[in-house]
């Protein structure tokens, strides 16, 4: 039996290489340059690009290392993440709308919630923010392409795989390949997810999420290395530090946090792995416990950061557009940013308020924690303050940048109360850090993901979504994202605990109206996916490079310029349809000519 | 060099970061005489650790950006975000710089916020400002400025840059 | 982004080796932590062929020879260090090993073989 799998996945071994190379050999056709029949390289790198296309179909998305179309693929791997751990946390609130277990499992509940949490942390929004970058910040700063393209590319690639292997334990078990997908939280506290006796939190399933992980930190890692040197380097000669543009200068950040805590994050996985496959006992013996939490939380809390910067840097760039004014404190921002970047790193020990640490060293994590807070409330007051008295066009973009403002506040002030130690001591582990937290992944970052990606929908498709229904996208979100996590703060100030699938009676109401508020998001969600695809398939042309009337108000940049290039070059080809723009008009809002659709 | 680039514009500009700085201070302080579990070296070795170095490293990247940001400032000509290469985009000076001109305080502020302006009366306001913020930059190019970044010597001002941009990629 | 506009269109993107190093490097891992000897064996393989594939395509190589074999070395010492470590652990490592061994061997070989009868063209420096 042992021999036969053995000799079956030799030969799927062998099959699999003999079809790369054979695929490759067919690719070399198309290319000047082969490696073995050293080619015609003579001319230099450049010129050869020039010849030669992309290839056509899907061999080009296999094989582009262009930064438009990379992030086209962060992109679409993004949502289709989102919507799988959307699904995921639907299965939840659905299984919470009662105390009792009547629709899943609790085993299935805790898969659900560990799978929830890094599906959502890991592949979609380290993607979706890698999406913004690849497309926009070689646009924005002038640069050709990113420094190291293939680089780039690999670390697309290297998601879908860690993808699978994170959902592994999903697919295993129907398969009956005798795992299960992990059940240790999103956090991996030892010795829960170290293996101790028979594994009973998901055996294989942990160790392939550990991989995945590991994998999607080797990418991410990859991605910010190129973003530093791309913005160090490949700068057109009129960007300099001034006049950075704030989405870059929250990138270069991020970057900057991701180069120090994704390696970190990658050694703790594989001192766990080593742990629960190699027999060593890094967090088996005294204190390993509390060594796996400030490893993991010195990841863990710069990259809730690594997420809300870039996000920031987005309403920061697309909030002014449409308030018909430059961004109000613009060095501000920048320097706050900064002030974020490192202070990151010298708070992580608030997540473990509660174990029992020392209280001195408890003392310090709150100190730099509260610090931490006027930073992200400068910026707050800056993007109010650049709406104040300018000319607001309530496009749906700019609704989301508002609801990020609004949003962020909440999630903002509700942590505040939570850097301190006596009420963490109280709030620990109740859904009041939920609805926190969720507020700002929610509310806030997803938020600004959308505005994005509605903002740059006509740059990337050139073709406008329909109004109407990013209007109803936004009030759907929006309200269902009040409604799901204040009840959840509510529920936090009950003291109903987190990371549990059955509840005491006395919290149904409010979990009740959370699932409500969960529902009214998937429904707001579904319209969300209906509309991109719509649109992107079928929506109505744009005509010019500047979609939103930016002209008007002075504040046109220059991916939009470079957008007008790019439709001038090819005019000749369709643009029959009428055009028309979410923004084009004074009056959007009134929204009589665009909410046709 | 250094004090011409922490003037009192940037030293304003850095506030934002001081604040922060300020905070960690004074736990440092108040840790320092309010210590209800005692001193002990290992562990209150690593608070005063974690917040020194916290403060350390804020401060160094605080002066690092703020030389990077200021330094350009000065010596290159400034745009608006996202627009620095624009076609018909043009340097905009210093926000703060306006606030010194005592006359017409208004009028300034309207062409600031947006450069081409939203009514009618575009062009004059245009005008108006161009005029204005040449003459300031006349009254303070003693004070701060070596070479005069105003929208009239614009070929000047770009071939300046060509050389700082090739120095500072490097 | 200069005078010529929507050039960047036209320019020909593309390399075919990226996602097979995204390929190889989870299966070497897959291979290798879960004792599958021709998994790990066929992911290094791929891993390291299309890192060379790599470095010859953005001309950091000129031949495949010598990456192939500093790859072998690596692969090999760290084969080495396997076999050190699997007297401290409870769990035999010995096959791991092996395959990555057998994964430098190949490689080697391969490098042997293409020095002994790929007929030598003039290489473009």
């Amino acid at each position: 039996m042992a021999i036969n799998a053995q000799i079956a996945l030799t030969v799927f071994m062998g099959v699999l290489l003999i079809a790369v190379i054979a695929w490759l050999t067919r690719i070399e056709d198309w290319r000047s340059y082969s490696a073995s029949a050293g080619g015609v390289v003579s001319q230099g790198e450049r010129s050869e690009y020039i010849e030669q296309e992309k290839p056509a179909g899907i061999v080009r998305w296999l094989t582009t290392v262009d930064h438009k179309d990379i992030g086209i693929l962060y992109g679409a791997y993004g949502l289709f993440a989102f919507a799988v751990g959307g699904l995921m946390v639907a299965a939840m609130r659905i299984e919470l709308a009662t105390p009792n277990t009547t629709f899943i499992e609790p085993a299935v509940y805790n898969s659900l919630l560990t799978s929830h949490g890094i599906t959502m942390l890991f592949l979609f929004g380290t993607p979706i923010i890698a999406a913004f970058a690849n497309y926009l910040v070689p646009l924005i700063i002038g640069a050709d392409d990113m420094a190291f393209p293939r680089i780039n590319a690999i670390a697309f690639w290297l998601l879908p795989p860690s993808a699978i292997m994170i959902w592994a334990g999903f697919f295993a078990q129907p398969l009956g390949l005798g795992f299960g997908p992990a059940q240790t939280a999103w956090t991996m506290y030892t010795p829960l997810s170290a293996g101790v006796g028979n594994d009973p939190a998901g055996g294989a399933g942990i160790d392939l999420m550990l991989l995945g992980l590991h994998l999607s930190g080797v990418a991410a890692t990859m991605g910010a290395i190129n973003f530093i040197a791309t913005i160090f380097t490949q700068r057109d000669e009129n960007v300099s530090w001034a006049n950075l543009d704030i989405f870059s200068w929250t990138i270069l950040t991020q970057s900057g946090l991701i180069l120090f805590a994704f390696p970190l994050l990658g050694s703790a996985l594989l001192m766990l792995l080593a742990d629960r496959k190699f027999g060593t006992t890094f967090f088996l013996t005294d204190g390993g416990n509390m060594l796996w939490q400030h490893l993991f939380w010195f990841f863990g809390h710069p990259e809730v950061y690594i997420l809300v910067l870039p996000m920031m840097g987005i309403v920061s760039y697309v909030l002014p557009r449409f308030a018909g004014r430059q961004l109000f404190g613009f060095k501000f921002v920048v320097y706050s940013t900064l002030a974020i970047g490192v202070l990151s790193f010298g708070v992580w020990a608030h997540h473990m308020f509660a174990t029992g640490m020392d209280p001195r060293l408890r003392a310090s994590f709150m100190a730099v924690s509260l610090a931490i807070a006027i930073p992200s409330a400068v910026k707050t007051f800056n993007w109010i303050t650049t709406l104040w008295n300018g000319r607001l066009r309530l496009t749906t973009p700019m609704l989301f940048c508002i609801g990020f403002v609004s949003n962020f506040i909440i999630g903002g002030v509700t942590g505040v109360f939570l850097a301190s130690i006596p009420v963490d001591l109280v709030l620990h582990d109740t859904y009041y850090v939920v609805g926190h937290f969720h507020y700002i992944v929610m509310g806030a970052i997803a938020f600004a993901g959308f505005a994005g990606i509605y903002y740059w929908f006509p740059l990337v498709t050139r073709r406008m979504y329909q109004a109407t229904l990013g209007k109803a996208h936004f009030a759907l979100s929006f309200i269902g994202t009040n409604i799901t996590f204040f009840a959840m703060i509510l529920l936090g100030y009950g003291g109903m605990p987190r990371r549990y699938a059955t509840y005491l009676p006395q919290f149904f109401t409010l979990n009740a109206i959370a699932t409500v508020g969960a529902m009214i998001l998937l429904v707001g969600q579904i319209i969300f996916v209906w509309n991109l695809v719509t649109s992107w398939l079928g929506g109505k042309r744009i005509e010019s490079g500047d979609p939103w009337n930016l002209k008007e108000d002075g504040v046109h940049t220059v991916e939009w310029q470079w957008l007008d290039r790019r439709i001038e070059t090819a005019l000749t080809d369709g643009g029959d349809e009428e055009p028309i723009a979410d923004g084009g008009e004074v009056r959007t809002d009134g929204g009589t000519e665009s909410d046709d659709d | 060099m250094e004090s011409k680039i922490f003037d009192k514009e940037t030293l304003l500009d850095l506030t934002v970061n001081f604040i922060p700085l300020g905070i960690i201070l004074t736990f440092i302080a108040v840790f320092a005489v309010v210590s209800p579990w005692g001193f002990d070296i290992r562990a209150s070795g690593i608070m005063y650790a974690v917040m020194i170095i916290m403060f350390t490293a804020l401060g160094v990247l605080t002066y690092l950006s703020g030389k990077a940001i200021a330094g350009d400032e000065k010596t290159k000509p400034v745009y608006s975000q996202g627009q620095a290469f624009l076609d018909d985009s043009e340097p905009i000076e210093h926000e703060e710089a306006d606030h010194d001109v005592d006359q017409n305080d208004h009028a300034v502020d309207e062409t600031d916020d947006d450069e081409t302006g939203a009514g009618a009366d575009n062009e004059e306001t245009d005008a108006e400002s161009d005029e204005e913020v040449t003459a300031n930059n006349d009254e303070e190019a003693t004070a701060d400025n070596d070479e005069e970044v105003t929208a009239d010597n614009d070929e000047e001002a770009t071939v300046d840059n060509d050389d700082e941009s090739s120095k500072s990629d490097n | 982004m200069d005078e010529s506009p929507g050039l960047s269109d036209q320019y020909r993107k593309a390399s075919p080796w990226p996602v097979f190093v995204a390929l190889g490097l989870p299966l070497s891992e897959i291979g290798l932590v879960f004792d599958l000897f021709p998994i790990a064996v066929g992911g290094l393989l791929l891993f390291c062929g299309s890192i060379v594939g790599l470095l010859l395509e953005s001309e950091y190589a000129t031949t495949m020879w010598k990456p192939l074999i500093v790859m072998s070395g690596l692969l090999g010492v760290f084969g080495g260090l396997l076999i050190v470590a699997d007297g401290t652990t409870d769990v035999t490592l010995l096959t791991r090993a092996y395959a990555t061994f057998a994964a430098a061997i190949v490689m080697a070989l391969g490098v042997v073989a293409g020095k002994l009868f790929v007929p030598k063209r003039g290489i473009p420096t």
